[in-house]
């Protein structure tokens, strides 16, 4: 239509956590602001997510985690990521993090951390701003 | 390039042309079928259920689930595929999500060029699933080899566009969320609308929530006629005379303007009804522009 095209991601939740509430409002939030949301689900294992955005052709890839599993599921899904060539896609992370684990977030791949209470205005920002630099 | 990449493009339609002149034909045609119906009627569960007795025969398949775009910001919410869970090892699956312009809930313009090309890679049965509207639904029933159209019990509204004419254009018509009652009563409402209907759609009841009537489902898809295989040579035929007669037209226009001028007189004199001076100006064009042959 008119302009760049859309940005495209996909919200995934992985772990054990049952609770979507978050999830939910940031992925209306991002429609709303114009992307398109694939909204994955919960209980998502980090292979399938990888498929998702391989199958989807995403810009980048939302993940919540409330369950402290942070320090595995992160690393294994960029890992995952590049050995599927995806290395291009940007992966945010939401949920409770603690702030000491966010740089050694950061230092393994993450674009960015938002934190529970994080104005959505800030992440549409974010995603606006970064999107198409990170493809090169 | 990957295929996901592709598809990508095509929903842009960027380098289309391209795309789709360096595919190879598929030795087999695939099966496509459209499942439609009104939104929460459950056609991304069913499609999920559907994965497991499809890929249970050998067969692969992929889905193109389309949701209707945000009319006020133009993003999409797409969440049909976690509706959908497959193994993601599994590449004989391939699940994309797709946002369809707003307006009737119609389908993407570029729906059928993602087709060929699924068709060309190739995957043998191709699922598409579109939140029905009377207007999407028979363009993508001309897209589809099988219209399956589901309803569920207690909803009022699936029956008044079965009246607008949906359930005339159905190949199957799925009875859906069977574990719930009135179930019966649905179906009795279909089968006496379809009594004043000149075709007669297979009428099959399906729970995906409690796994009955899936393999019955998937069998009646089946006996379906391929109906693309039946209605494009004819199509591609009427579509390649109307382009020549445009032509034509065109240059009558330009060249020999007073012809023209004499049978639009005589049709506003009444001297010819409609058809008589479409035939006409089709007389004339033939006449005028016949090249030899
Ligand atoms: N009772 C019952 N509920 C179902 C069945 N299939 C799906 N549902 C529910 O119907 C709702 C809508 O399902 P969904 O597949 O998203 O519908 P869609 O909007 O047509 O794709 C969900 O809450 C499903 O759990 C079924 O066979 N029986
Ligand atoms: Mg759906």
């Amino acid at each position: 239509m008119t302009g760049a095209p859309p940005v495209r991601i996909v919200l995934a939740k992985v772990g054990l956590d049952g609770h979507d509430r978050g999830i939910k409002v940031v992925a209306r939030a991002l429609r709303d602001a114009g992307m398109e949301v694939i909204y994955a689900g919960l209980w998502q294992t980090p292979e399938a997510v990888v498929r998702t955005i391989a199958d989807e052709d995403a810009d980048w890839l939302g993940l919540s985690l409330l369950s402290g599993a942070h320090m595995t599921l992160v690393p294994r899904v960029l890992q995952l990521l590049r050995e599927a060539g995806l290395a291009h896609v940007g992966v945010l992370v939401g949920g409770i993090i603690p702030e000491a684990d966010i740089p050694r977030l950061v230092e393994m791949g993450v674009a960015r951390v938002f934190g529970p209470g994080t104005p959505l205005d800030e992440i549409v920002h974010f995603l606006r701003e970064h999107t198409g630099v990170a493809d090169g | 390039m990957a295929l996901a990449r592709l598809l990508t493009f095509l929903g842009r339609e960027q380098h289309s042309e391209e795309i789709l002149r360096r595919l190879t034909p598929p030795a087999r045609p695939a099966r496509v079928v459209a499942v439609t119906g009104s939104a929460g009627v459950g056609k991304s569960t069913l499609i999920g259920k559907m994965l497991e007795v499809i890929r249970g025969q050998g067969e692969s398949v992929a889905v193109l689930a389309c949701d209707p775009q945000s009319p006020l910001s133009g993003g999409a919410l797409l969440g049909d595929r976690f509706r959908m869970p497959t193994n993601p090892q599994d590449a004989g699956v391939l699940i994309r999500s797709l946002s369809t312009p707003g307006g009737h809930g119609a389908i993407t313009e570029s729906l059928g060029a993602m087709i060929r090309l699924l068709e060309a890679f190739p995957f043998d049965v191709v699922l598409i699933e579109t939140v029905g509207a009377g207007q999407g639904d028979t363009t993508v029933r001309d897209l589809a080899d099988v219209l399956v159209l589901l309803v569920q019990p207690e909803t009022g509204d699936d029956l008044q566009w079965e009246k607008a004419g949906v359930l005339e254009v159905a190949d199957v018509v799925v009875i859906h969320k069977a574990d719930l009652p009135g179930a019966d009563r649905v179906e009795a409402q279909v089968r006496s609308m379809l009594t004043l209907s000149q075709r007669a759609p297979a009428i099959v009841r399906v729970s995906a929530r409690a796994t009955e009537g899936l393999a019955t489902l998937w069998q009646t898809i089946k006996q379906c006629p391929l109906r693309r295989l039946a209605a494009e040579p004819t199509q591609g035929l009427l579509k390649l005379a109307q382009q020549t007669l445009q032509t034509w037209f065109t240059q009558a226009q330009r060249t020999q303007s007073a012809a023209l001028q004499a049978i639009l007189e005589r049709w506003e004199r009444g001297e010819l009804s409609a058809s008589e001076t479409g035939a006409a100006v089709c007389r004339f064009l033939v006449e005028s522009s016949h090249p030899r042959s």
